[in-house]
């Protein structure tokens, strides 16, 4: 294999195109590669002991022939794609797989994925839906175990001092994400959404002292460029997974930029950093039940409150978001959401409702997972542009 | 000066020219089917014929529909549900709610201010469009035009579901084969259309007045039965084919009137071509 040359936006461009190019190289030097769904298993503990997360992806452009023996057809169609590629010997360099409860499809693909394709190390958190103190502390027993696997698996020991500064190098990566993300507040933004789409795809491939060195070109980069995106009207988009680039371009052809988003392969991931306290695994705990915001995780103690004041309620669910929307200074909102995502669509009413109220005019698009739907949705999304015009 | 708006939906092709006056000087609908597609150039040249117009005499002309980039002599193109929404206000000043039943697709717009301010459109299915009645209509031998006029005889109507075009003709099949009388059927489906497409538009929040377009807006027992669903009153413009065509116009005109006023107004070399497919 030739070591790739391309420096930043086009090695992300490249790594986007070819995401599993580099854990295999390092697999063939004796690495072990461990294959993760979703943004809840948390990746320091995995890179402490020197094994290489890599986020598992769907293919769009690719029809779904396997999964369907093992899967039923009315659930997410990401994770559906996802298994029928691994069905299909796609993920077979990996050592292993982390899943954890993310929804519930996420939940019982992790025991069919072990079922069918009998990896040699495998792991499943089951991450709480709730923010209450004794599912934090669950959630903490939970990174025990998890941890203990680690160790027995890999035969070392999993200090705290390897795990502080694990989190310190992805606190860099997350640094450096909202560094990236700044570049997207002028107008027209330095990068565009289809470029920040395959940075943050290759981020999730590499190993994380790669992403950072990655990210330190792009900014370089996009900071001196001269032929960065043109003016265009200004959008958000949130949402459910979005891992190919076909409709952010989409959106981008129809004289949008999409300058902002809260998706998962996106700002969502990066943004909270792990506030270091005394023990890591706490902190790790907190994070990554508390502080990642994904409807799938159910507001509790907001909930309480709503039939008081749903207005309140809405506010404290999803004012950050408007915070974005603000600070990015975007004039629309896209709330896409694949179609079964039902974590999204049981948000959709009500943060178009909270949008409404602020006097944001959004949008509600879904999506089946496939390149051929996006056809339909571009008529909505120039209407959208037209709207907002 | 004079503005054409061309809307090329799935089934038909509508054509409309307006003065700077928003007078309605033609209006013409033709097929769009597969070959006819080609022909929108013909629509188009009727339409000149109608109203005495030379092609060199339009100023402006805006292409909308789903065939909407396939038409070479359009000056630019503007999606159906900006151009329903402009057609309807300029049409009826108080609507609120606009629902547009087509061939292919089924969408609710809200307007404000005689703008678009937000929309719903079906998913890919074609229950709760026009192509679901003409489906059933031809397993029945029946003409699509004539299930209006059938089920206003109805007085015991029956329930048909309203998620599938396929199984909602199987049902239709067996609810006759079981003795149910063909009014009673035929208004069912009707209900199930309506039933569809307002449950879908209740996403808008509906506000009145509420306005019917789109080819299904002709059937009597659909106004009627989306009536029903809504609890209100339900306009029907007098050709509610047309509104998109005419909304189309109208943003034609805005645009040229705009370019004028800022000496911008360039005349496109344009000719009448035939409609251009994508590769």
């Amino acid at each position: 294999m030739v070591e790739k040359k391309a420096k930043g936006l086009a090695r992300a461009k490249e790594s986007y195109q070819d995401p599993s190019y580099r854990v295999k190289q390092l697999k063939a030097k004796g690495k072990k590669i461990i294959g993760y769904l979703c943004i809840y298993p948390p990746l320091e503990m995995m890179t402490a002991l020197d094994l290489v997360p890599y986020r598992l992806f769907g293919d769009i452009r690719e029809p779904i022939t396997q999964a369907d023996s093992c899967l039923p057809t009315c659930v997410c169609p990401f994770l559906r794609s996802t298994l029928d590629l691994g069905l299909k010997g796609k993920y077979d360099f990996l050592d292993g797989v982390v899943m954890a409860h993310a929804c519930e499809v996420g939940e019982k693909l992790a025991h069919i994925w072990r079922t069918y394709l009998t990896p040699p190390y495998s792991f499943y958190i089951d991450t709480p839906h709730t923010k209450h103190e004794a599912a934090l502390e669950y959630h903490r027993k939970l990174l025990v175990d998890f941890k203990k696997s680690l160790e027995s698996y890999t035969g070392k020991e999993l200090s705290a001092d390897k795990l502080e500064q694990a989190i310190r190098g992805w606190n860099q990566q997350r640094a450096l994400v909202r560094e990236l993300y700044e570049m997207k507040k002028p107008d027209p933004p330095l990068i565009s959404g289809v470029e920040t789409l395959q940075v943050m795809k290759a981020l999730m491939t590499i190993p994380p002292e790669e992403g950072n060195e990655l990210l330190r070109e792009v900014i370089s980069e996009v900071k001196e460029r001269k032929d960065g995106p043109k003016k265009g009207t200004r959008l958000l988009i949130w949402g459910s997974i979005i891992d190919d680039v076909a409709l952010i371009e989409m959106m981008e052809e129809s004289g949008a930029n999409v300058v902002m988003d809260d998706t998962c392969v996106g700002s969502r991931p990066f943004f909270p950093d792990v506030e270091m306290t005394t023990d890591p695994l706490d902190d790790l705990a907190r994070r990554y039940l508390l502080d990642l915001k994904c409807p799938r995780t159910f507001e509790v103690a907001v909930f309480g409150e709503t039939k008081k004041n749903y207005m309140a309620d809405l506010e404290a669910r999803f004012s950050y978001v408007r915070d974005y929307a603000k600070e990015w200074n975007v004039k629309g909102v896209i709330l896409y959401g694949l179609r079964y995502c039902d974590i999204h669509g049981y948000e959709v009413p009500q943060i178009k409702d909270y949008f409404d109220s602020v006097g944001l005019p959004s949008i509600y698009l879904e999506h089946d997972y496939s390149e051929a739907a996006l056809a339909p949705l571009r008529t909505r999304v120039q209407a959208f542009l037209e709207v907002l015009r | 000066m004079y503005f054409v708006g061309v809307d090329i939906g799935s089934t038909m092709t509508k054509v409309v020219i307006i003065s700077q006056a928003d007078e309605i000087l033609s209006r013409v609908i033709g097929p769009t089917g597969a070959e006819h597609r080609r022909l929108a150039n013909e629509v188009m040249a009727q339409a000149l014929t109608q109203a005495g117009l030379l092609f060199e005499q339009i100023s402006y002309v805006v292409a909308t529909g789903y065939g909407r980039f396939n038409v070479p002599f359009a000056d630019r193109q503007i999606t159906e549900l900006s151009c329903h929404a402009k057609g309807v206000s300029s049409l009826f000043p108080s609507v609120r709610t606009a629902i547009d039943i087509g061939g292919q697709d089924a969408k609710g717009l809200k307007i404000k201010d005689g703008n678009l301010v937000d929309f719903v459109m079906n998913n890919k299915c074609a229950a709760g469009t026009g192509r679901f009645l003409e489906v059933i209509a031809a397993a029945l031998g029946l003409k699509v035009e004539d299930l209006g006029d059938i089920s206003s005889r109805s007085t015991n109507r029956v329930t048909i579901s309203n998620t599938c075009t396929i199984f909602a003709r199987q049902e239709v099949v067996a609810r006759l084969s079981e003795g149910v009388r063909l009014e009673d059927v035929v208004a069912g489906l009707h209900d199930a259309i309506a039933s569809r497409v307002a449950g879908m538009a209740r996403k808008l929040k509906i506000e009145p007045d509420v306005i019917l377009t789109g080819g299904v807006a002709k059937n009597i027992g659909v106004v009627k039965a989306m009536e029903e669903n809504l609890g209100q009153r339900v306009f029907v413009p007098e050709e509610p084919l047309l509104t998109g065509a005419v909304g189309a116009a109208m943003l034609g005109k805005d645009f040229a009137l705009k370019a004028l006023a800022e000496g911008e107004l360039v005349q496109k070399e344009r000719r009448l071509e035939e409609v251009t497919f994508y590769k």
